[in-house]
């Protein structure tokens, strides 16, 4: 049953990211100011968001393992599995970010980087995250998910001020779509293939959480095993 | 087409080949993780973790 699901589940995504891109390409019209250049909003921004969303699922793992740790080291692990995946799959989302925005902002300013609010912000938070995980390759001992923790909380506090930041600053990137000054918002006929496109990456990082989360269950089931055989050596 | 457009349309195309090439890069790299630690298991005589089945 639990398969059939998982199926479904992955042939719905997998034809909502074709709908979306369908709907990017050939439903969505051309910007009147940025022309083609334009369509590239429709992966860009929903990247942003859902990597908004899956560092915020970290940052409830982090908070999880930090409050079970002690009393309930069954619920901490799976709270860590959980911080691990949302950390792991929001800097992917956040390398999205990072590469598209640039080659949007060639051919919209001319150039590919600025040091402005919006953009340092988005850098600093993909660094943290991935000191994040370089902490989780690298260190070892039994306080490096503490340690992980820790990091992953702080570096969430960074997520609200990445939003913000061209709402108190008014810099480079363009001010915000949704959620901004009187007048922001889309033209529905670019509005829908946008909400397609969130609900599509939406759906698929949710699929590769899942999928990241039940890897790294085996790695800590693994790891038991291996502590376990050692001491019986 | 002009020239502008030429470029937009071949930046636009840079912008959707990056993305899909992260997020297939990153599911294939998932993917050998996954078959290295079943592999891991097999040696180890441990089952699948219950959430896994």
């Amino acid at each position: 049953m639990k398969k059939i699901a998982i199926s479904l589940y992955v042939a719905v995504t997998i034809a909502l990211l074709i709908w979306g891109y369908y709907q990017a390409i050939y439903v969505a019209p051309n910007d009147a100011m940025q022309g083609e250049i334009f369509r590239i909003i429709y992966y860009h921004v929903p990247s942003a968001i859902v990597a908004f969303f899956f560092f915020a699922v970290s940052l409830i793992g982090s908070i999880g393992y930090l409050a079970f740790k002690r009393s309930s080291p069954g619920r901490a692990q799976i709270a860590d599995a959980w911080a691990l995946a949302g950390a792991e799959v929001g800097v992917v989302f956040c390398t999205v970010v990072l590469i598209t925005g640039p080659i949007w902002g060639r051919r919209a300013w001319g150039i590919w980087w600025t040091w402005d609010a919006r953009l340092t912000t988005t850098l600093v938070l993909w660094l943290i995250y991935m000191s994040y995980l370089l902490l989780r390759r690298f260190a070892a001992g039994s306080q490096m998910q503490t340690l992980a923790a820790v990091l992953g909380i702080f570096g969430a506090l960074d997520v609200p001020i990445v939003y913000m930041s061209n709402r108190w600053w008014r810099t480079q990137h363009p001010a915000p779509v949704f959620g901004g000054a009187q007048g922001s918002g889309m033209a529905p006929s670019m509005l829908h293939p946008f909400l397609w496109n969130m609900l599509a990456w939406f759906a698929w990082g949710v699929l590769i959480l899942g999928i990241r989360y039940a890897v790294e269950r085996h790695q800590q089931k693994i790891a038991a095993a291996e502590a376990l055989a050692a001491l019986e050596a | 087409m002009d020239q502008a457009a030429i470029l937009d349309h071949q930046f636009r195309i840079a912008a959707y080949v990056v993305t899909w090439t992260i997020q297939l890069g990153y599911v294939a790299w998932l993917a050998m993780k996954w078959r290295a630690q079943k592999r891991e298991a097999e040696r180890l005589g441990i089952d699948r973790p219950k959430t896994l089945r």
